[in-house]
């Protein structure tokens, strides 16, 4: 069995990792296009604060290719996929034979279509290139284009440096799809006690200067500033697989089935590039986070070493982590409209607590938890993550569940309930001790 | 891959695991005067919260907080299956906070550290286990967890 991995990131590094647990000799390649192996995306905004230095950024040793006898092709951009030969081309012009072939080419930071914004100084965060790129721009004012997770850390990252910052939103509140208009005036308010200005309702028009960028010009006003951020997301990186002739979904993520299998027999798709099942939404959606990349390199890796796996169906999460000061999380739906669904009784339910420093918010679809917010006060988020992700019916637990007692021994009657859905060992331990 | 057992028949709730937890484990000064007044203030791996039942880190197999964390972290040892967190390049993301379905992973109330149990995987027995007064934790095979039925 020869093994072809495209990319070298979290979904890459799990397969691979899926593959050498059951398949210890068979030949695996993996190419990346990005020269610096191992780097994990996610830290990039502390590399740009200065916070962790780039061998910190590594999320697994350097030896990983070597101890698991892998040939790494660092650097090398695979320019073309024939599926009927079973082959890739690089860039360089070398021609590599598979059986089974993983696309794990992650996302692309969108570049919106604004004039003046091939000028010098604006810059994307998403590659390795970008960081530096970001670390080294000079100046004393930045602006920060779109506030979601990598925007708002983007903005603190600078502001760190010594930066001035200003934020620009084009929806009404900042981290419009892990917040909710509450949470996120939260965390709006803390990210300018800062010092970092905050425009929500603004886009940006226009960017201004000779060569190199001097100001941005939104629809109410013009901003002076020595370089630009754009973090307004990322969508899949299809074109190895479009030019595969591999079957897109309707969001523009690769189509894979439940054994992350893409439309081309023995051509696997997991992680940022691909569309899968949400549990919350009830239908394809794409959740380009790191968690998910790792459970779904995991399963395709185990499938193309030959032991059939089916995945669970995706939920997005996000935390912001300690970046701002305190904890904040959500998971799944942030609002009951996200949704889809398709019986026709369908009732939604939305259950909130807020006290000084706390914000957390429950919503249940039918007596299921669809999505949750927790600010401030994160311990224990997990149990709910859990239920969340089994689909199990908690309506005559929810005072429990927004309890700031809550334990995993008070949902436990709810576990056994449930234990067809509950298959981990673990669980079933915790099951036989008849509490 | 040996796991805690607590009979629940046994446990009357006292505390005494996360204690010495605390103490012994997270404490600098490994004694309890000492390290009450500990600055990072130490805590506890093992909670007993509400029923009368001590829980800390299952340690999955195929464990959830392994996948979240971002930077390798959170780490298994390949030969006892122990999870583990490598706390000088933990960056208090609470990725793991979040997946842990049995929330005994807790951000450090001082400093910027994902706590949680590691079974005492440099001490050889874990003091909890050592120390219950009635014996309510054992350590057993996870194959045979399920297999042996309490006994009172």
């Amino acid at each position: 069995m020869r093994y072809i991995i495209i990319g070298g990131s979290a979904a890459a590094i799990s397969a691979v990792e899926a593959i050498r647990s059951i398949d210890k000799r068979s030949p695996i390649d993996l190419f990346s296009d990005e020269k610096t192996p191992l780097f994990s995306r996610v830290l990039l905004p502390y590399y740009v604060a200065e916070e962790l230095t780039k061998p910190l950024l590594n999320f697994r040793a350097l030896d990983f290719f070597e101890e698991n006898n892998i040939t790494a092709h660092i650097g090398v951009r695979v320019k073309e996929i024939s599926a009927d030969a079973k082959t890739v081309q690089t860039e360089t012009g070398e021609t590599f034979e598979f059986d089974k072939l993983l696309l794990a080419t992650g996302g692309k930071a969108i570049v919106p279509n604004i004039p003046g914004i091939d000028k010098e100084g604006i810059s994307t965060l998403k590659t390795m290139a970008d960081a530096d790129r970001v670390y080294n721009l000079k100046g004393k004012k930045a602006v920060v284009i779109g506030a979601g997770s990598i925007g708002v850390e983007s903005c603190i990252s600078l502001m760190r440096r010594g930066l001035k910052v200003t934020l620009i939103e084009q929806l009404s509140q900042v981290l419009p799809t892990v917040f909710d208009d509450e949470a996120a005036s939260i965390i709006k308010a803390v990210v300018e006690e800062m010092g970092i200005e905050v425009l929500t309702g603004e886009r940006a028009t226009r960017f201004t200067g000779n060569g190199r960028v001097q100001g941005v010009v939104t629809s109410t006003r013009e901003i002076e500033c020595d370089m630009v951020v754009l973090a307004v997301g990322v969508r899949p990186d299809i074109t190895l697989a479009k030019g595969a002739g591999i079957e897109i979904g309707s969001l523009g993520g690769i189509k894979i089935d439940k054994q992350m299998l893409t439309s081309i027999p023995d051509i696997y798709a997991a992680g940022d590039v691909c569309e899968t099942f949400d549990v919350a939404r009830n239908t394809h959606f794409i959740n380009a986070i790191w968690p998910m990349a790792v459970e779904q390199g995991q399963v395709a890796g185990l499938n193309m070493a030959g032991q059939t796996t089916e995945y669970g169906g995706s939920v997005r999460m996000n935390s912001i982590g300690n970046f701002i000061g305190f904890p904040a999380m959500s998971m799944g739906v942030t609002h009951p409209q996200e949704c889809t669904y398709v019986e026709e009784d369908c009732h939604f339910q939305e259950i909130k607590t807020r006290s000084k420093n706390t914000y957390k918010k429950i919503i249940l679809k039918n007596g299921c938890i669809v999505g949750a917010i927790f600010v401030g006060q994160t311990q224990k988020s997990g149990i709910i993550t859990a239920l969340l992700r089994k689909q199990v019916d908690v309506t005559d637990f929810i005072p429990v569940l927004l309890s700031r007692n809550l334990n995993f021994m008070d949902i436990l009657p709810l576990v056994r309930r449930n234990a067809d859905r509950f298959t981990e060992p673990e669980f079933k331990e915790l099951m036989d001790t008849g509490l | 891959m040996k796991v805690i057992k607590v009979d629940p028949e046994k446990c009357t709730g006292c505390h005494q695991c996360e204690l010495w937890c605390g103490s012994e484990i997270a404490s600098v000064g490994k004694e309890l005067p000492l390290a009450i007044n500990e600055q990072p203030q130490p805590v506890p791996r093992v909670y007993v919260e509400g029923k009368k039942f001590a829980i800390q880190c299952r340690h999955c197999d195929d464990a959830p907080c392994v996948k979240a964390c971002p930077n390798g972290t959170m780490r298994k040892d390949p030969e006892t299956g122990l999870i583990y967190v490598h706390e000088p390049t933990c960056i208090a993301c609470w990725m793991c906070v979040m997946v842990c379905p049995f929330a005994i992973i807790n951000p450090s109330p001082t400093i910027k550290v994902a706590i949680k149990c590691d079974r005492c995987r440099n001490m050889g027995y874990p003091i909890c286990a050592e120390i219950c007064p009635t014996q309510a934790m054992t350590i057993v095979d996870r194959k045979d967890y399920r297999k042996k039925k309490f006994t009172t």
